[in-house]
């Protein structure tokens, strides 16, 4: 359960964040220019944080499959990372997932 | 325009089971979704509640993953400099990985900037009703799904799903690799800041990676000032997030 309190503030801090980032450059484009080099840099920025979110949730977490080191999730996210980037589709991606962990876990 | 909405689908309907995972009232999870209308940034920051994290250090990372979208705000302000405030309004809340890669395929067979401008508030109308009923019915049907089948997974593998087509070089998938090595490292940091270090240490290795390309290329192959800009633009093109 979290607070609400701590819910609301994180919440209106982020929505507030979120949109002056998205509207930044809109209302003061004549005003600041980005340079090609920050937007370089920019792009990178779902590769640094993604990854970054996924790695210790799935490399810490204790599984049931003692036959893998209890580390069936980790080992079923590099499997699922080869069989996301030939289908490039998030629905499948889910499935393929949960639908081995299952079946490692339950049978 | 239904194409760009399938990638938002099962991540609408992960979103919605996740707020009711972390047993998250619905007028919370409305606001939320409302306000923030940033997935990626709305499951970090519930992953970081859930663990009880500092606010501050919640808040920043939220940021951080959302100033991708200064990259599309910046793209995207030369069309909309003539449109009056309430249409910039609109279109600044309207701006996700999904509007600004549609546009971006679609640019060139739209003739005027009021073209561009109305294709855009589309899409974005578009995404706005995807999102959001998307993660209705994921907080609806959240709690209809057996416990047997592991819901908390579904998070790790959307953003593999996210990131991967975002990866479209060798130096994108260093720097992610990079990014997942430094987490696990350094997850033991207090306050959760693990995350906001390595993304900062991984973008940092991105700039360095990527630091003779448009400084030091210009002396060594005498490209003119244009065509570096025109190599840059085409790079920008195909990047193509599909993540929200």
């Amino acid at each position: 359960m979290i607070e609400s309190t701590y819910f609301w503030t994180t919440t209106v801090f982020l929505g507030i964040g979120t949109f002056l980032i998205r509207g930044l450059f809109i209302f003061l484009s004549s005003k600041i220019k980005i340079s090609e080099r920050t937007k370089e840099i920019l792009s990178f920025i779902p590769a640094s944080i993604l990854p970054a979110m996924v790695s210790p949730m799935v490399f810490y977490h204790q599984g049931e499959v003692g036959l893998l080191c209890h580390k069936e999730r980790l080992v079923i996210l590099i499997l699922a990372v080869v069989f996301c980037y030939f289908v490039r589709n998030m629905l499948l991606t889910l499935g393929f997932g949960l639908g081995l962990l299952f079946l490692l876990t339950q049978i | 325009m239904l194409p760009i909405t399938t990638g938002v689908f099962p991540f609408g309907l992960v979103m919605g089971t996740v707020y009711i995972h972390a047993q998250i009232p619905n007028y919370e999870a409305l606001a939320m979704n409302v306000l923030v209308f940033g997935g990626s940034s709305q499951l970090a920051v519930i992953d970081l509640m859930l663990q009880k994290s500092s606010i501050l250090i919640v808040i920043a990372t939220g940021l951080i993953i959302n100033l991708r979208f200064m990259l599309y705000s910046a793209a995207f302000s030369d069309y909309v400099q003539n449109s009056n405030v309430w249409i910039k309004l609109f279109c600044t809340y309207g701006l996700t990985d999904q509007t600004y890669a549609v546009l971006k395929a679609y640019e060139h067979k739209l003739s005027s900037q009021q073209e561009v401008v109305s294709f855009y508030m589309g899409s974005a109308l578009c995404m706005l009703l995807a999102w959001h009923g998307s993660v209705l019915v994921g907080f609806i049907f959240g709690n209809f799904l057996p416990i047997s089948i592991s819901l908390d997974y579904a998070i790790p593998l959307s953003f593999v799903a996210l990131v991967l087509p975002t990866l479209k070089n060798k130096t994108y998938f260093y720097v992610a690799l990079m990014a997942a090595l430094t987490a696990i490292v350094l997850k033991p940091l207090p306050y959760n800041l693990g995350l906001l270090v390595s993304a900062l240490i991984a973008l940092g290795f991105a700039a360095f990676l990527t630091r003779n390309s448009n400084r030091d290329q210009k002396p060594k192959s005498l490209k003119t000032e244009a065509e570096l800009e025109f190599k840059l633009n085409v790079d920008l093109e195909s990047h193509k997030p599909e993540g929200l």
